[in-house]
């Protein structure tokens, strides 16, 4: 048996382990756990940095066959922040007992609310959706903006000296091209993902007073493009930019294709800018154990204690509590008694949902689904100078986001993101990265190093530095450099 | 200026390179990881080439090229052949990055061993052939210069040691040399050295040769941006006999500057974009050939993609060649050639 740390957390992985390791060798005297289980038996605690998550104290997670015959290895996690003195062996029981059943029998604890699959294509990401689409709803019934649930209760996208220093930035760039004559006609920047358009006002309120008192006549070559999937916030955004109307357009785009909506400005934007977009995009997850590579598969589910205590105080039938999660999936909240009831119950839903998962060998899928700019043997690639046994996400929106989002710059133009990266593998074996829950929506860190490995192949070299303007910040900025 | 003969009117080809395969990528990369010998390298290449031609000949190009499978890319490829170039070969972490490079002496007159790649061309085909090599201010700009008083000296002592290159190419039956320089539009303030470099390449060479101008085509995406204003009036110094250009991504816009300063040169036309995999249709590439014949005469006009297919999946490589064939063959028809 193997026992791994991913946290740095002292006294609760002290405590976790040593009861861990009681509580694993007591149940195999016992014979619940069987020898050669225990010998490829790999327990990891992990510290989930968020409060809100979808995971249970212990969870066991196979390995299988495209074909469902289980493989040979199950790796066991303990979430050591919600382990409590003597729970392990009860939490432990139950984990194997469900691994060992190799998902045969219907489990009676709980209601799936689909069947296993990719991350990405989880039922998670329409609630997710469904947060972003009905945002006012969630805020007035929490009574709190969503920047409030932010760690710091504010977006760094809105720090007022790094808008100024990235509109400095720019110009210096703009009046590099201007020296070598080779300033275009019209200067076209992206905002991906837009939020209260207050950073893009803040941008040009900047940029306009730098150019006014260097005398450089940019400002009114700018193009600003406001792109974001939802018109509502589009709309939002418009009164933050107001005082620059005239240099602005909406567009509703997919942020993980930029280009299918702006192809006509391949390699004409020079400057594309987005903040903590990447880590709300759908992501999925492999493992690599034993030189193998496995797909991690979820099922999102309801315990049934809770589906029991909501069908209660919301006189809902048990067995009609699918529909009712689709319902309110299609926002009508006023199915349930009333809007503001309605709102609640989906809150709860979301608070009490969880994902189970299994691991599948990506040798078995030969569809298996890499997002565009990924395949298997690039993978290997990436891997061959990484932790040996550790999971990492593949950050499938965000590699799109960012390769459909590439071909937009301008020779001379670059690609800033600010967002929570992991920016070395190294660092998958040092922390549990997600998916947590934010609010009412999913957040999972980026793997940026990944970004990085693409990114070169694409002809980026792809750099990492932390966000200075607000201390204790996680966030860093990713930004590009052409690559020759 | 030299003719090619048995052409058709609006002669076709590639510019030089043919899309890159991926396994092909993978198989060079083992090569550096030592887990394939020089010789089974070879023999893949041998084999990759010889399938770009038939790729090219089906697709119906009147002229044909090696596709350039055996570069790395267009620079490695001649820095490694030149004595007294010294190279750092940790330096590339994907075969397709630059070697960091550099010169600490004069450097000496040697063969840079082209000669068999294009006998092999030559030997796999009855077609016309074309044999690309990147031009001097391009290699310059690529080299750390630690010897020579400026880059354009450097620039000149490469094109001393090319020159001999080309005259053996030609001496071999190279009768179509193209010259790629890429860099004249990154860095348009070198042009009138640039130009003196290339002249100095070319001197005494018995073959068509043609200049290749782009904007670049690294990774698939140009390199820089702006008008081929910049050429006029130096580049009419050019010894050459054709100015390969690319109009495709960038719209025919340029094609004023000869209707303007009336080159005396050939114009290889872009007509096909290699930055994007959406393939052009006939049509299309026939409307891109009738606006340069309103600025050309048919005589002298040759039937190109952009840049190189380099970066290209090798169906829509394909699929693209053909249809500049297709479209040509409408222009010709119009035309009653």
């Amino acid at each position: 048996m193997i026992l791994k740390l991913n946290h740095l957390q002292g006294q609760a992985a002290a405590t976790t382990a040593e009861e861990a390791i009681k509580t694993i060798c007591a149940l195999m005297e016992e014979g619940h756990l069987k020898k050669d289980q225990f010998a490829r038996l790999q327990i990891e605690l992990d510290w989930i940095q968020y409060k809100q998550n979808f995971r249970e104290v212990v969870i066991a997670t196979h390995g299988y066959r495209a074909n469902g015959e289980p493989g040979p290895i199950m790796d066991v996690h303990v979430d050591t922040r919600q382990v409590v003195p003597g729970c392990l062996r009860v939490e432990f029981l139950k984990a194997l007992a469900r691994a060992n059943s190799n998902g045969s029998q219907a489990p009676r604890d709980r209601l799936p609310l689909e069947d296993f699959r990719s991350l990405r294509h989880s039922i998670v990401w329409d609630f997710n959706k469904l947060y972003w689409a009905r945002l006012k709803d969630w805020e007035l019934s929490t009574g709190r903006g969503y920047e409030q649930a932010l760690p710091g209760g504010q977006s760094d996208g809105h720090n007022r000296q790094a808008i100024a220093d990235s509109a400095a930035e720019f110009w210096t760039l703009l009046r590099d091209l201007d020296n070598r004559n080779q300033l275009p006609p019209e200067i076209f920047i992206l905002e991906i993902g837009v939020g209260t358009g207050q950073r893009c006002g803040l941008w040009l309120d900047h940029f306009r007073e730098l150019d006014r008192q260097r005398q450089t006549r940019y400002y009114p070559k700018l193009r600003m493009l406001l792109g974001d999937y939802s018109l509502a916030t589009l709309e939002m955004s418009k009164p933050a930019v107001k005082d620059h109307a005239d240099l602005c357009s909406f567009l509703v785009l997919d942020a993980t294709n930029p280009l299918k909506t702006l192809a006509f400005l391949r390699y004409k934007i020079m400057h594309v800018h987005s903040t903590n977009v990447y880590d709300n995009l759908p992501d999925e997850e492999v493992v690599r154990r034993d030189g193998r590579i496995y797909f991690v598969q979820v099922r999102a589910y309801l315990p049934m204690q809770e589906v029991s205590r909501m069908c209660a105080g919301y006189g809902l039938a048990p067995d009609k509590m699918r529909q009712s999660v689709q319902r309110i999936l299609e926002g009508a909240f006023d199915d349930f008694g009333g809007h503001e009831r309605g709102v609640a119950l989906w809150r709860e839903i979301w608070k009490a949902m969880r994902l189970e998962e299994r691991l599948v060998l990506v040798e078995d899928l030969p569809d298996f689904p890499f997002p565009d700019g990924l395949d298997a043997a690039k993978l290997e690639d990436v891997l061959e100078k990484a932790p040996s046994d550790f999971r990492l996400h593949l950050s499938s929106g965000a590699l799109e986001s960012f390769l459909n989002t590439l071909p937009l710059l301008h020779p001379r133009g670059y690609l800033q993101v600010q967002d929570i990266f992991v920016t070395d593998l190294d660092q998958y074996r040092l922390g549990f990265y997600g998916p947590g829950k934010l609010d009412g929506s999913l957040l999972n860190w980026v793997n940026g190093a990944l970004l990085k490995e693409v990114a070169e192949r694409a002809g980026y070299d792809v750099h990492f530095a932390p966000f200075h303007y607000r201390k204790g910040s996680r966030t860093s900025t990713l930004y590009t450099t052409r690559r020759e | 200026m030299t003719t090619l003969m048995n052409l058709p009117i609006l002669p076709t080809a590639i510019v030089g390179s043919y899309a890159m395969p991926g396994w092909l990528e993978r198989l060079k990369t083992e090569y550096f990881a030592r887990r394939i010998s020089r010789h089974d390298l070879d023999e893949i290449y041998d084999t990759a080439v010889k399938a770009a031609i038939k790729d090219q000949e089906i697709a119906g190009l009147d002229i044909v090229t090696d596709g350039e499978l055996r570069r790395d890319n267009m620079v490695d490829y001649f820095l490694e052949r030149f004595p007294g170039v010294q190279i750092d070969r940790s330096s590339k972490k994907f075969y397709y990055d630059f070697y960091d490079s550099s010169v600490q002496g004069k450097l000496p007159a040697a063969s840079l061993g082209l000669v068999p790649d294009f006998k092999f061309l030559h030997t796999f085909t009855e077609r016309q052939t074309k044999f690309s090599i990147t031009g001097p201010h391009c290699l310059a700009k690529r080299i750390r210069n630690q010897f020579y008083p400026s880059e354009e000296a450097l620039a000149m002592d490469l094109a001393r040691v090319m020159n001999l290159e080309l005259r053996a190419l030609a001496s071999a039956g190279a009768n179509y040399i193209q010259i790629d320089e890429p860099y004249y539009s990154g860095f348009p303030e070198d042009l009138p050295w640039g130009v003196r470099s290339l002249n100095a390449l070319v001197e005494g060479v018995d073959a068509k040769i043609a200049v290749h101008i782009c904007y670049g085509n690294r990774y698939g995406k140009p390199s820089w941006e702006g008008s081929y204003r910049y050429l006029f009036p130096t580049i009419l110094e050019a010894k050459v006999d054709q100015l390969t250009l690319e109009f495709a991504r960038r719209g025919g816009e340029d094609l004023d500057l000869f209707k303007e300063f009336k080159p005396p040169f050939e114009l290889g036309l872009g007509v096909i974009d290699v930055k994007i995999h959406e393939v052009e249709t006939p049509e299309m590439v026939a409307e891109h050939i009738r606006k340069a014949l309103c600025v050309m005469p048919a005589e002298k006009v040759y039937i190109l993609p952009d840049c190189g297919c380099f970066h290209l999946p090798r169906d829509v490589a394909f699929a693209k060649m053909k249809a500049m064939v297709e479209g040509t063959r409408i222009v010709r028809k119009e035309l009653g050639r």
